[in-house]
């Protein structure tokens, strides 16, 4: 108890102490608010363009053929058991929140080897049956024993193109729009 | 609780005061690289709804804008064609006498690129010498295909009133060549219509633009003006409505049927007086004959095909013959030899225009046998048949000849409807012996020297002199009015940044 005592502030600094903590938890909730927090607890793809430098993968993505079928998740997370994937999605967050705050992104943004081994054991989670086959069915212990390729060593356009960069997009823009202008439906009374 | 040791109280203080501090500044971080987002991957200004100049856009999307002046080359000419500007009057002069009393015998060159749209239209001796906006030979509705700043103006005034008075009037609103307000979105850049003509004939058809695949729009945008037309004088008094002709179908036979139907005719031609039809550059509806539109193969996929500069993928805007970019149009899906491919189109191109020349020679005779006819005091019944023979055998030789490249698009088709052409001529000219022979000329009628374009233009009574000096006074006096018009309108346009 005592212990605790020794934090307590004094009659004095009772009152600048509590504004300096409401203050405090005050920046934590905005902070909580402003990072999005809450969308990382889902699988959405627009969580990860949080931080814009993503949105060349995001785009890419859109222009491939993996985009009906999966989300950034489905790739970049493990799926063995729930515990694995929230504990590898807060580890990685964690890291890429603390890269991109510091600014310290790398204009070629590469895969971790955790990042390798988790996309490729989905790529195999996914095309089980393929893998089966062909006998591909590696992972990334199997690769560093030279004992196959991984998925994408072939497969290398998929789905984020060969060009890794952060300009290899210009601009996101959003999807179709009408093809005919409202002034030629108004003139024709087409409305 | 600390009176003994009161710098404990401080320590604590001023550790709050840190802890405060650096949660704050994550706090603005956030906030700052929030911001960057909003401009990072966002285009540089804000393209507005009727944005007609082509630079601005340029400056959200210079690689698509970069190839699109490219279309300013003029240096390649293929065997037949090419981006050069070629005077088809002195490269086959008999087109003098096939367009005699129409606008076309004055005057005709192979088009170049889109860059030239509003330059050539301006010095063509087709649109005269108008020193006054009412004056001259063509309405307003030629400039249509010219512009972005047509729908501009369109959504201004209104769509039949664009249609109507000369084409002098709207000299000073036309300024910029075709561009990317034509065919884009300003906010999304995706493909849409602008043009009304496309959207009412599909209306008419019971087709819904809006339900086409956007493989479709990338045909259907080009579709807008590479097609045939006329303009309908009786849609809306005083406008000459532009209307495409195809509410019985594509062919060349659904089109002839449907001006037949309405007794229209372009012009009445000064040598033979038969009532004549002009087709105008039918490219889309040819190439839908074509196996390559069969095989879902667009417009853009040839004439546009994908780019990659640096990493970037981006379909390459200067719009030209694909024989001058085989790698990216052709080879992309036929992987032979250059020069085999070459000669495959070569090869098509010379046996179709060796048709399509007789044709264009029996056309000549034709027209000077049957003013030879009326000299000689042929009445209407005599020779009513007979200029239908001859409409409708020049509607199918310009049909083939104006779709640009329908040897490539659709050669059997095209080789149809030339073999059909010669039929209707010959049919014509047999008919014509019987009606000489009544009126006692049983020789050949002489084929006049038109061997260069002077020789023929003298030969239909064309002044050409005259005419292009009106259009050196035309070109010195009015065009510089009309640019200083529009920059002064252009200058109070205004340019937002994003």
């Amino acid at each position: 108890m005592s212990k605790l005592h020794f934090l307590i502030p004094s009659e004095n600094w009772q009152k600048p102490v509590s504004i300096l903590l409401g203050i405090l938890f005050g920046l934590i909730i905005y902070i909580l608010i402003i990072s999005n927090s809450m969308s990382y607890i889902s699988d959405k793809p627009d969580t990860c363009i949080n931080c814009h430098i993503m949105k060349p993968q995001l785009a890419t993505w859109q222009h491939s053929s993996h985009r009906e079928t999966a989300v950034c998740n489905d790739c970049h997370v493990p799926h063995d058991n729930i515990f694995n994937k929230y504990f590898f999605k807060a580890k990685d967050g964690l890291r890429h929140a603390t890269i991109f705050t510091l600014r310290n992104e790398p204009q070629v943004i590469f895969i971790k080897e955790d990042g390798k081994a988790v996309v490729q054991d989905n790529c195999v989670r996914c095309h089980l049956r393929e893998n089966d086959i062909v006998n591909t069915k590696i992972d990334l212990d199997d690769w560093k024993l030279n004992n196959g390729k991984l998925c994408w060593e072939c497969h290398n356009e998929v789905p984020h193109g060969s060009v890794n960069s952060l300009s290899s997009v210009s601009f996101i823009l959003e999807e179709e729009s009408k093809r005919i202008p409202d002034w030629i439906e108004k003139y024709l009374e087409m409305q | 609780m600390n009176k003994r040791k009161p710098w404990i109280n401080w320590i604590l203080f001023l550790l709050t005061a840190v802890i405060v501090l650096l949660v704050a500044i994550i706090a603005t971080s956030i906030i700052e690289r929030k911001t960057e987002a909003e401009f990072a991957y966002k285009p540089t200004v804000k393209i507005s709804e009727f944005e007609s100049r082509n630079e601005v856009w340029g400056k959200n999307f210079p690689r698509q804008y970069q190839s699109y002046i490219q279309t300013a080359d003029t240096t390649y000419r293929s065997k037949y064609n090419g981006n050069a500007m070629i005077d088809m009057l002195v490269v086959d002069p008999r087109l003098v006498v096939l367009w005699a009393g129409y606008g076309f015998s004055k005057d005709y060159n192979q088009g170049r690129g889109h860059y030239y749209a509003i330059d050539d239209i301006n010095n063509t001796l087709r649109t005269g010498a108008p020193f006054d906006p009412t004056d001259g030979p063509m309405p307003a509705t030629c400039w249509t295909c010219k512009s972005p700043d047509v729908p501009r103006l369109m959504n201004e005034i209104g769509i039949k009133e664009f249609y109507s008075g000369q084409w002098a009037g709207k000299g000073d609103q036309m300024h910029n060549y075709i561009g990317c307000a034509d065919c884009h979105d300003p906010e999304t850049m995706s493909l849409r219509i602008t043009r009304p003509a496309l959207i009412e004939a599909f209306e008419r058809q019971g087709k819904n633009i809006e339900h086409v695949s956007h493989q479709e729009m990338r045909t259907l945008v080009c579709a807008q003006c590479h097609v045939e037309y006329y303009f309908d004088k009786n849609i809306v008094e005083g406008a000459q409505y532009l209307t495409f002709p195809w509410d019985n179908g594509l062919t060349v036979e659904d089109m002839e049927k449907y001006y037949d139907n309405l007794g229209f005719s372009d012009w009445t031609h000064s040598l033979s007086r038969a009532p004549m039809l002009k087709a105008q550059h039918p490219g889309y509806e040819v190439h839908m004959t074509g196996v390559h539109a069969d095989r879902g193969v667009s417009c853009a996929d040839c004439h546009m095909p994908y780019r990659s500069e640096g990493g970037q993928k981006f379909t390459d805007h200067k719009i030209q013959s694909p024989l001058n970019n085989i790698h990216n149009s052709c080879q992309v899906c036929h992987r032979e030899e250059y020069s085999d491919l070459i000669g495959d189109v070569i090869e098509r191109q010379d046996k179709i225009i060796e048709n399509r020349d007789k044709l264009e020679e029996l056309l000549v005779r034709a027209h000077i046998e049957a003013k030879k006819a009326w000299d000689l005091g042929a009445s209407e019944s005599q020779m009513s048949e007979i200029l239908q023979d001859i409409r409708h055998a020049q509607w199918r030789w310009d049909y083939a000849a104006a779709s640009h490249g329908g040897s490539f698009h659709s050669p059997v088709e095209i080789s149809r409807v030339i073999g059909t052409g010669i039929t209707a001529v010959q049919e014509g000219r047999i008919k014509l012996v019987r009606v000489l022979g009544e009126l006692g000329y049983r020789d050949e009628v002489p084929y006049p020297d038109i061997t260069t374009k002077e020789k023929a233009q003298k030969y239909i009574g064309m002044d050409a002199k005259k005419l292009n000096n009106e259009k050196k006074e035309f070109l010195k006096k009015v065009i510089p009015q009309w640019k200083q018009q529009a920059q002064e309108r252009e200058a109070a346009y205004k340019t937002v940044s994003n």
